[in-house]
């Protein structure tokens, strides 16, 4: 079975491992002791206490906060309860002009705004770009991920989350 | 000869008992218990690795029989090995689309009664090239022969190669300007074409009278006949050795294996619930040759999927919410959809080489009846599926991506495959003889950046894992166009912390032939049909085609003047403008226009694939290493990613990090002041969505979805708090 040590994961999350070493890992049985090391490595990165229960994106986080649990930012922001969109809770600058589209795609052949705009969404307090959508005009925002919590701690860890009486 | 069995069709009665056995205990074919696996799990081991070496084997020695780059360059081939009743046990690498493809057209053939009429015997050879039989698209045609040993059908071997040519409308394999299945090209419907291990003389001659490049597909039946043949007596001689007992157990054994297999690594490596994504499609066709009015010439196409890990760690994916099948060749069967799941499994999950029909089983796919993914008329084109097969994939990827990170294996997540544009030509060869043939370096495009690294660079796609774009002086051969350049598209991966790969753009000059048919596909027009993941932007995929006729190139190159090599980084003025004359064409959509003739200069490119993570964080010493050899460019490195690059007294590039960070903070500023609130961007869009203020094509993409998707008429008018249905005026 193998298994890696905290700092391995952790310079594997930030991207700084060595290649070959990286190589291995990616060809090698995966190790089963990885998720409580990898939010212990994330939970040493942020800047706050409440427990992460589960990253959603690269610095974005389901965690336990007092009696609540609710999406954080890595900067501390709070999106709300973890089961509603944290997208609508965030800033957005709309990409729908020739214009704004040549700021990311100076020299591409770009999409027909009336067919196509491109959405950032951000973190309103420290302006990091969580997720991007590409989507035609008036389409939905994308809910991307309704993780079933209580069932991957309890049938997949093998560890209950204490029941949590309120989300929001 | 097979002992008369007390009714005709016992295949068919297995075949029905063996899915009964599997619908009461939910194991494959009953196996409740990996009996053998248990006794003795190294012999159990060994032996699916043999027969994965059968099969391996059995396909590079095929690969030299055949004439075409496709399977010789690029490996467009797999070859397998069945049991009885058509459930894949063991593959070889190669076009892994097929690993169920196969399982369709045997079960097809079993469930009408084959035994009894043509009756499959010793030495039979069946083919086919139907999507709603079992295949993907026309070129993909494949062929089977029965196992036998002591009397009695033991198994069956299957190769496909995707054919370069297929005799349709318009040149090559994927024939984009069918509309109906009638225009695609040669139909081959689950056909006995041999018999006593040689093809029928009558087989052969209707290809030869039926397809531009006879060779191609006539030399792929020989090298997958031979293939079938290599390993039916391999697995033969192994009965020998293991008796007939524990092959018929062991082999299905492998199977049941397969699935639990699959159901364990994903609750390994993902995290139980929904997943949600999209992508879109863009065709524009208004104006251009050969296209029948059947339907609306431009559309667009809105491809969401919702996947649900669940916690027996089964994956499911519903298409619900997409578009209907329409008058185009890019509608897919649910062999082709099954397709594009494995290609896309065997990457993320089962890379270990022992993938068979075990993990289908350990997978659901819910294609909604009347939708491009499964269609309710048997007479639509599938000749270029792919076309919206790799977007919807791509978004799998991403889905899955998100999975890997929820659980820690950010090593696994990569944003993943894109389409792959397509180009097919025919008419006249440099030899003066007719041709046709798919140009399959596409095969080699850029892919999704990871979430620990870049993207690949020239060197991925998503439907062969063995990415290879094949040597030039190959297609030269087969071709009548000169390579004049091949090189990086700077920009073409998505930006993000780790930008997605880079494609490349192919520059010819048609030589020696004044009838030269080019026809391109599966690419997008106006719409980007990718994405990035974790604040990554899609990669640009919506590249327009730039061709000169009638250029002034020999008189350069006469005068040693400079020729144009590639369409440079100006999207207003190509580099082919700067330094050729001659009738200049900038075409959007599908590349089809009159033949051209010597002298003329044509450029297709590739794409790259979407990125991962905020472009603010991008790493600069990398990106001046991008920006030196032609990945990204200056502009792109200080206003996407805010990298200030001075440059070494060589004149290379140099990453200022002082001005960088200062940069990079007043962008981060910049970036807070423009964007408002979520809550208040959709205040306003609402008026415009109350209005349908929106473009035809966009309006006519609603309704169509509303029309056949009750989730999605909820979904849309509860996120607005609309009447959808009123709102696109849908009864």
């Amino acid at each position: 079975m193998s298994s890696y040590s905290k700092e391995v994961i952790a310079d594997l999350v930030a991207g700084t491992l060595p290649w070959p070493q990286t190589r291995r890992i990616m060809s090698a049985y995966k190790d089963d002791d990885r998720f409580f090391k990898y939010v212990a490595v994330l939970q040493g990165r942020v800047g706050w206490s409440d427990p992460i229960l589960l990253p959603v994106g690269d610095h974005l986080f389901i965690c336990q906060s007092g009696d609540e649990r609710v999406t954080k930012c890595e900067c501390g922001h709070s999106f709300g309860d973890y089961r509603k969109n944290w997208k609508l809770k965030a800033a957005i600058i709309v990409r729908d002009s020739e214009e704004l589209l040549r700021e990311i795609y100076p020299n591409s052949d770009l999409p027909d705004s009336d067919w196509m705009e491109i959405r950032e969404f951000i973190c309103p307090e420290c302006g990091t770009l969580h997720e991007v959508e590409a989507a035609a005009p008036g389409y939905p925002i994308v809910h991307d991920f309704e993780p079933d919590l209580e069932g991957f701690y309890r049938d997949w860890l093998g560890k209950p989350l204490e029941p949590s009486n309120k989300g929001g | 000869m097979l002992d008369k069995p007390a009714s005709a069709l016992r295949i068919r009665e297995r075949l029905i008992e063996s899915e009964r056995l599997m619908e009461e205990t939910g194991c494959y074919d009953g196996i409740t218990e990996l009996e053998l696996r248990n006794q003795d799990p190294l012999k159990f081991e060994t032996l699916h690795t043999k027969l994965r070496a059968y099969c391996v084997s059995a396909r590079e020695m095929a690969r030299r029989i055949s004439a075409s780059p496709g399977v010789r360059e690029v490996g467009e081939m797999v070859v397998a090995i069945y049991t009885p009743e058509g459930d894949a046990i063991a593959l070889s690498n190669g076009i892994m689309v097929h690993v169920h493809t196969m399982s369709r057209f045997i079960k097809w053939m079993i469930r009408n009664g084959y035994e009894e009429n043509p009756q499959i015997r010793d030495g039979d050879i069946f083919a086919n090239n139907d999507a709603f039989i079992g295949t993907v698209q026309v070129p993909d045609v494949m062929d089977v022969m029965p196992i036998f040993h002591s009397g009695r059908l033991v198994g069956w071997a299957g190769a496909v190669c995707h054919e370069l040519e297929a005799g349709g409308i318009t040149p090559g394999g994927d024939v984009a300007l069918a509309q109906e299945r009638f225009t695609e090209g040669l139909f081959v419907c689950a056909e006995k074409v041999g018999e006593n291990d040689e093809l029928r003389r009558d087989y052969v001659i209707r290809c030869e009278r039926n397809l531009r490049m006879p060779i191609y597909w006539v030399l792929d039946e020989k090298a997958k006949v031979a293939s079938c043949i290599d390993m039916r007596e391999s697995v033969k001689a192994l009965i020998d050795e293991i008796g007939l007992d524990y092959w018929m157990q062991v082999s299905k054994e492998f199977i049941e294996e397969g699935r639990r297999a699959q159901l364990a690594r994903t609750r390994q490596l993902t995290v139980p619930g929904i997943y949600r994504g999209h992508t879109f499609y863009g065709h524009v066709t208004a104006g251009k040759p050969g296209y029948q009015p059947l339907g609306d010439p431009d559309w667009l196409y809105n491809i969401p999927i919702e996947m649900e890990i669940t916690s027996d760690g089964k994956i499911k994916m519903d298409f619900e919410g997409t578009q209907p099948w329409g008058y185009h060749s890019m509608n897919c069967t649910p062999a082709g959809m099954d397709g594009g799941m494995f290609v896309t499994l065997t990457q993320h999950m089962n890379f270990e080489g022992l993938v068979n029909d075990g993990a289908w089983m350990a997978t659901e796919l819910k294609l909604p009846k009347g939708t491009w993914t499964n269609p309710d008329n048997e007479m639509v084109a599938t000749a270029t599926s792919w076309a919206l097969l790799l977007p919807a994939y791509g978004v799998f990827q991403r889905l899955l991506s998100r999975s890997f990170i929820a659980r820690g294996f950010v090593e696994e997540a990569f944003v993943g495959q894109v389409n792959s544009p397509m180009i097919e030509m025919g008419g006249q060869s440099q030899y003066g003889t007719p041709f046709g043939m798919a140009h399959f370096e596409c095969a080699a495009a850029g892919s999704g950046a990871l979430a620990i690294k870049d993207g690949l660079d020239t060197a991925y796609v998503g439907w062969n894992p063995e990415s290879d774009m094949g040597n030039i002086e190959i297609w030269e051969q087969n071709m009548p166009m000169l390579y004049i350049g091949r090189s990086i598209v700077p920009n073409s991966g998505g930006a993000g912390k780790y930008r997605g790969g880079c494609s490349f753009l192919s520059t010819w000059l048609v030589s020696k032939t004044d009838h030269l048919r080019l026809v391109t596909s599966e690419h997008s027009s106006r719409v980007f049909d990718n994405g990035g993941l974790c604040g990554g932007y899609p990669a640009p995929t919506c590249q327009k085609h730039r061709a000169v006729r009638g250029s002034n190139i020999f008189e350069l190159a006469e005068n040693r003047a400079p020729l144009a090599h590639h369409t440079g980084t100006n999207p207003y003025r190509s580099e082919l403008e700067v330094r050729l004359e001659g009738k200049h064409v900038t075409l959007e959509g599908p590349y089809i226009t009159a033949p051209h003739k010597t002298g003329d200069v044509f450029t297709h490119s590739y794409n790259g694939g979407g990125g991962y993570g905020d472009v603010l964080e991008r790493d600069p010493v990398k990106t001046a290493w991008d920006v030196e050899n032609g990945f990204l460019t200056k502009e792109a490195a200080v206003g996407i990613f805010g990298i200030v690059l001075d440059e070494d007294e060589e004149g290379f590039p140099v990453a200022n990090l002082e001005a960088t960070e200062r940069h990079r903070a007043e962008m981060r500023s910049r970036r807070l002041a423009r964007a408002k609130p979520v809550s208040e961007w959709m205040a306003k869009e609402r008026e415009r969505v109350k209005a349908a203020d929106f473009a035809p094509e966009v309006k006519k993409m609603y309704a169509s979805a509303i029309k056949l998707s009750p989730r999605f008429t909820k979904d849309f008018s509860t996120f607005w708090d609309v009447d959808a249905k009123s709102t696109f005026g849908v009864e």
